[in-house]
């Protein structure tokens, strides 16, 4: 096991930009995943359904460049994932962000809360996306 | 309306942990931890062999939409993913193999603030290894909306 990264209260300061998103890369996932729902990835289903629908990226396709926190702190020091997505388009850019909100004992451990902040550069209706996880300081 | 359920098991899930599913997921997600792909890299951190990221997305079994709307008694036009919190208890590796049993383990009905009333349904599924040991577990809450008038 890696040692520890060692966390303070505030911005960190590894952030991420990803994108802009193309077709290719959330079939990728969808393969990877096994998500084929044919919203992410079908044009002409998507013409067929009501509103001023796109081909949008899947929720969690966001919740995988938080992956920032498994790359910055080790996927063994990673504790507790929870996450709220909102769906993005394709073509947009995302960039990842963190900011270590606590550091706690808990279980015998020095963990850290990080709030990580995925947000997408098309404005559109659809709001950011907010994650948290947990991982251990020292 | 439907009967709120007593707690019980929904589904079950089986797979093995494999090195070139790693691999694939990894370059998917954006993912730039070397430890994943590259066996050097791996045990110079301390893992017998590649690790696996940790799961986000709960693997389905392929009956389990359709188990969901005929054991719940869901209208999944009205479902949405409330949240989801996953819990890591160890990091897996490949050649593990996981069994995750989910079960329902809350279903109220609530107020909505706008009115109409909210089915909430929380299901947690707990993946232990070839030893018995848990390994992680997800916690996900749906929200079923009511019907439209």
């Amino acid at each position: 096991m890696r040692a520890p990264v060692k966390a303070h209260i505030g911005t960190v300061a590894d952030t991420r930009v990803i994108g802009p998103i193309t077709q290719t890369d959330i079939v990728r996932f969808a393969g990877a995943g096994g998500d084929f729902n044919p919203l992410h990835h079908d044009p002409e289903f998507v013409a067929n359904i009501r509103g001023p629908w796109m081909v949008i990226a899947m929720g969690q396709m966001q919740a995988d460049p938080g992956r920032l926190a498994s790359d910055t702190f080790g996927v063994e020091h990673v504790r507790s994932f929870g996450s709220r997505s909102a769906c993005r388009p394709v073509r947009d850019t995302l960039t990842v962000g963190g900011t270590i909100t606590a550091i706690t004992d808990t279980d015998g451990e020095t963990r850290a809360d990080l709030d990580l902040v995925v947000s997408g550069s098309k404005r559109d209706r659809l709001s950011p996306v907010r994650q948290r996880s947990s991982s251990p300081g020292a | 309306m439907t009967e709120p359920l007593s707690v019980g098991e929904l589904d079950r899930v089986d797979y093995d942990i494999e090195r070139g599913k790693i691999r694939e997921f990894v370059r998917a997600t954006f993912t730039t931890d070397p430890a994943h792909t590259d066996r050097d890299a791996a045990q110079a951190a301390g893992f017998a062999d590649a690790p696996r990221p940790h799961p986000r997305r709960r693997r389905f079994a392929t009956s389990a939409t359709s188990k969901l709307v005929d054991t719940l008694g869901l209208a999944l036009e009205r479902v949405v993913v409330g949240s989801v919190k996953w819990t890591y208890l160890r990091t897996l590796i490949a050649g593990d193999h996981v069994v995750g049993t989910r079960r329902i383990v809350d279903d109220v009905q609530r107020e909505g603030k706008r009115g109409g009333s909210m089915r909430i349904v929380t299901l947690e599924t707990e993946y232990v290894d070839t030893d018995g040991d848990p390994v992680v577990r997800l916690e996900e809450v749906l929200i079923e909306r009511g019907e439209q008038r």
